[in-house]
């Protein structure tokens, strides 16, 4: 048998989005009670962003308008981590209760497989809140806006949803191997909050962290830089597109390592 | 006819750590890990022809699950040769796959939101069932079992029977060559388990897919299967057909008769004249339990009937659950 191609789990998935979206429509009192938990949960972010620039009109050299930026980019690069793999917040109770193991018997790859289940609507008000503030943003700082420029913001936005979703895989996989992993996934989810500041900000300490352990300084700070300061671009930026293909790559095999290793709770 | 499953000498071991006790000891296993390796499956060889129902049989912790899970390709044995349709499932996991189905009793293997044909349908695609095979299995389902009210129901929404169901049906749809069935009718009520067995057995019939069922429940297994085997503690202990089995122990069967007079007295005087059976009276009936071997029922019969009055007469069939019962608790001699 033949490897399956791309374009199988590509129509896999959207039959699967097709089903799970209008069966996500008819319970339509949850449908729209989270849309409006989205909404506020939004509204509040931003409120506690605006409150501190009420304060402080700038954070280490960085406008208003700036970090405006910065955070737009944030919401946006975290989308799809929010919309395609929200599983894996429930890998832990699947290990632990023994359920992880139908996923070993389809002749499909098991990591598809398992992230193919859910797909969160939530992430989709996050994702037009955030392209809302990086257009605002992007107009109140006058950049110029070109095909070339468009493609960079593309190719760096993706850059960074990589980045975030090898961080919540990596995390999401320790479950395999330690008893309490839900620490390690909250502890990355919390760590990401960080990510809409620029590093400059923090101590020489937590930007090497924050840059080569857990690298969350690459979901907003170094991509948008390309695009905010052209003419102060570190060569962490242009690199980082290769970072995260390898580091997504990384903890995929991470994730599929853990799955082969697991073998069911008894009977 | 070639078998589809082979099995020699497996055996599975697992490290198993080995805790201490109390506060103290915790600490020490911090610091020096004390393994032991428990053996789940010792030593296993057996081959299974398609179309076969197999009965897998056990107590718990028996070692069925490990045994199933090196069939399926999820765990690799530690030693021995397995192969499943010519191929080594663990080294072809998703080969494998294609080619089996898997139900586990309280466990749904479909997508929770969604009404049941579309879950066949995504089926239909990861298993690149045709569109003709797709619609002729549908066609079979429907003449088997009433399955249009559950076409577009969610999952979610069914009970645990009608999951249950749907969930065998999903097993079976891309015509694997061998269904594995892990306690199906666990927790069901006697309709719906005589439902799944008729189900089952005409899948089986009509496909000509091989079984492997394991179970605790013997109406599963007078129903379906022709051959059982039985293991426990990782060991083979039984492996043949079903009608053998009732004959493990001796063909014992239990001769009740109920006489006039004082049923003590009587059986005490029968005793005397049987004393190679064991004799005991109730309230109602005199009990003879007959070893076939050595004297035939109906012989016994026409022998008291010369000395007693017989007013009624009861002839029990010793029960599979009851073999199978004796060999858990006794092991095999």
């Amino acid at each position: 048998m033949k490897r399956k191609s791309l374009g199988f789990y590509f129509r896999i998935y959207r039959k699967i989005l097709a089903q799970d979206l209008k069966s996500k429509m008819s319970y339509r009192a949850d449908f729209i009670i989270s849309t409006i938990g989205m909404i506020f949960t939004n509204i509040a972010g931003f409120v506690s962003f605006w409150i501190l620039f009420q304060n402080f009109p700038s954070i280490n050299g960085w406008g208003y308008y700036e970090m405006l930026f910065l955070y737009g980019f944030s919401l946006v690069s975290l989308t799809p981590v929010q919309c395609f793999f929200d599983n894996n917040w429930a890998l832990r109770n699947q290990v632990y209760s023994g359920d992880f193991i139908k996923y070993c018997f389809r002749p499909i790859n098991m990591f598809f497989y398992f992230q193919s289940e859910v797909f969160d609507i939530k992430g989709l008000g996050q994702f037009a809140f955030g392209l809302g503030t990086l257009i605002y943003s992007w107009n109140k700082l006058g950049l110029e806006f070109s095909p070339l420029m468009l493609l960079k913001m593309i190719v760096f936005l993706i850059t960074a949803s990589l980045i975030m979703i090898a961080l919540q895989n990596a995390a999401a996989a320790t479950c395999f191997w330690i008893q309490n992993s839900f620490f390690v996934l909250d502890l990355v989810t919390k760590f990401k909050d960080y990510a809409r500041y620029p590093i400059t900000i923090f101590s020489p300490v937590f930007r090497f962290i924050f840059t080569f352990v857990i690298p969350i300084a690459f979901i907003a700070y170094y991509p948008s830089l390309v695009v905010l300061r052209p003419d102060e671009v570190p060569i962490l930026s242009w690199i980082s597109p290769i970072v995260a293909l390898v580091f997504f790559f990384l903890s995929y095999k991470l994730w599929m390592r853990g799955a082969m290793k697991y073998n069911g709770t008894g009977a | 006819m070639s078998n589809i499953i082979e099995i020699k000498n497996i055996t599975k071991e697992f490290k198993v750590l080995n805790r201490r006790e109390g506060l103290k000891g915790s600490l020490k296993d911090l610091f020096s890990r004390d393994y032991k390796i428990v053996r789940a499956v010792d030593n296993i060889s057996m081959n299974i022809e398609q179309g076969e129902i197999v009965g897998y049989l056990g107590p718990n912790g028996a070692g069925k699950s490990t045994t199933i899970k090196m069939m399926t390709g999820i765990l690799e044995p530690t030693s021995g040769e397995i192969l499943v349709n010519d191929y080594v499932p663990y080294k072809n996991r998703t080969r494998n796959a294609q080619n089996i189905g898997v139900v586990f009793g309280q466990r749904t293997q479909l997508w929770w939101a969604l009404p049941l044909v579309e879950s066949f349908k995504i089926l239909k695609d990861i298993y690149g069932v045709s569109d003709k095979d797709y619609n002729d299995m549908i066609e079979l389902y429907q003449s088997l079992v009433d399955i249009e009210p559950l076409l577009h129901k969610p999952v979610r929404q069914m009970s645990l029977g009608q999951r249950t169901l749907s969930d065998i049906l999903a097993a079976f749809l891309h015509n694997p060559k061998i269904v594995f069935l892990d306690e199906p009718t666990i927790g069901l009520d006697v309709s719906m388990k005589s439902k799944i067995r008729t189900l089952i057995h005409a899948l089986n019939k009509e496909k000509n897919t091989t079984v492997i069922l394991t179970t605790h429940d013997m109406g599963d297994v007078d129903a379906l299967c022709r051959r059982i085997v039985i293991i426990d503690k990782g060991k083979m202990l039984y492996d043949n057909d079903i009608e053998h089995l009732k004959g493990f122990f001796g063909y014992y069967r239990t001769l009740k008769i109920r006489v006039g007079g004082d049923l003590k007295q009587t059986a005490e005087k029968i005793r005397a004249q049987l004393p190679e059976f064991s004799v005991s009276a109730d309230d109602e009936w005199i009990s003879i339990l007959v070893d076939e071997a050595k004297s035939k029922v109906m012989d016994v019969l026409s022998q008291l009937q010369k000395s007693y009055k017989i007013r009624d007469m009861q002839l029990e069939e010793i029960s599979t659950e009851e073999v199978i019962k004796k060999i858990y608790e006794e092991g095999v001699k």
